[in-house]
């Protein structure tokens, strides 16, 4: 199964793109949690403050479709 | 409360504006907390409005740091108080208005007092942690709590009212691990902080809620707005069942 990470901010960087400037496509075995898709591309789930997909806000235990992008947000706090 | 005649030269232009209500906007008495790169904006544009009653919040003094996006102040103004700048600069832009300036640091104890007899609270800090403080004085004292934050390319806002909306705990209940400083320019602070003054006159006006259970994100690398949908936390410990006062039906 294939699905989209996409993040913006300084996870940007962290996500390691390789679709465009924002995104990165994994491939998994079965269906897997938000939470260990982030385990299998060893990204820290401490560093992501919110998931979101298909404009929909979504917890680490959501179970993406094949082919459903991802959107990590980073920490947001200043002003 | 009749508008004066200088008022409706003053307001003409928003006048105009469908639906709009300058008698409401001089009855309304709105805090400001943090009067930086959001807040300086937000602030400004409420005054502007004719808010009857500002009262603006801010511990710090102007550092040259602050002068890529803190539009209220110069370089002159290193090492005075932001509150007491923030407000004179208010003032001189509408004398029609009253604007108090606080000087307090935002604490859990203080918040509610801070937040005490105002119809909305607009957020201007810099820190997550400061607005649950925040969050918590507005659902403790009912008054709604419009939301933003940036940082590098990215700004976000919301409206938060429980129990007609979700709170700001109900989306991210803890503190926030930040990836270092926090990257900020002008203009992406100014245009939410602008989003945060619109949210709040509308509100001020109608008593319409905009954008409820919405967090508004503004992608302004690549000039994209998306509203992301969420839902109250059961279990959120402000506004859920899990909060020291129950929740508010």
């Amino acid at each position: 199964m294939t699905v989209f990470l996409r993040a913006g901010g300084q996870l940007r960087a962290m996500i390691k793109p390789d679709v465009d400037h924002y995104t990165r496509k994994v491939e998994i075995e079965g269906e897997k949690t938000i939470g260990e898709i982030l385990e299998h591309i060893s990204l820290n789930p401490a560093f992501v403050a919110l998931v979101h997909v298909d404009g929909v806000m979504k917890d680490l235990s959501y179970k993406p479709a094949d082919g459903q992008t991802i959107t990590l947000q980073p920490p947001v706090s200043g002003g | 409360m009749a508008l004066s005649k200088r008022e409706i030269e003053r307001y003409q232009r928003q006048l105009m504006v469908d639906g709009w209500d300058q008698e409401r906007l001089q009855r309304a008495r709105v805090l400001v907390v943090g009067v930086g790169g959001l807040g300086g904006v937000s602030a400004t544009y409420l005054a502007e409005a004719g808010v009857g009653y500002l009262r603006i919040c801010d511990s710090d003094k102007v550092e040259l740091s602050n002068l890529n996006r803190q539009i209220l102040y110069t370089d002159a103004d290193i090492g005075r108080p932001k509150a007491i700048l923030a407000a004179k600069r208010l003032s001189a832009q509408n004398p029609e208005i009253e604007i108090d300036a606080v000087l307090d640091t935002l604490t859990e104890t203080n918040a509610g007092e801070l937040a005490s007899g105002c119809d909305l609270i607009i957020d201007g800090l810099d820190s997550h942690s400061d607005r649950l403080k925040l969050n918590k004085a507005s659902f403790d004292l009912n008054i709604p709590y419009v939301y933003g934050a940036v940082n590098e390319w990215l700004g976000q806002l919301s409206f938060f009212n429980p129990p007609k909306t979700a709170c700001l705990a109900c989306l991210m209940p803890g503190e926030l691990r930040n990836l270092g400083s926090t990257p900020v320019f002008g203009a992406l602070a100014a245009a939410v902080g602008s989003l945060q003054a619109t949210l709040a006159l509308r509100y001020l006006m109608t008593g319409e809620i905009p954008a409820a259970n919405a967090l508004l994100i503004f992608r302004a690398d690549t000039i994209v707005f998306e509203k992301v949908t969420f839902e109250r936390r059961p279990g959120c410990g402000v506004c859920g069942e899990a909060a020291p006062s129950g929740p508010r039906r």
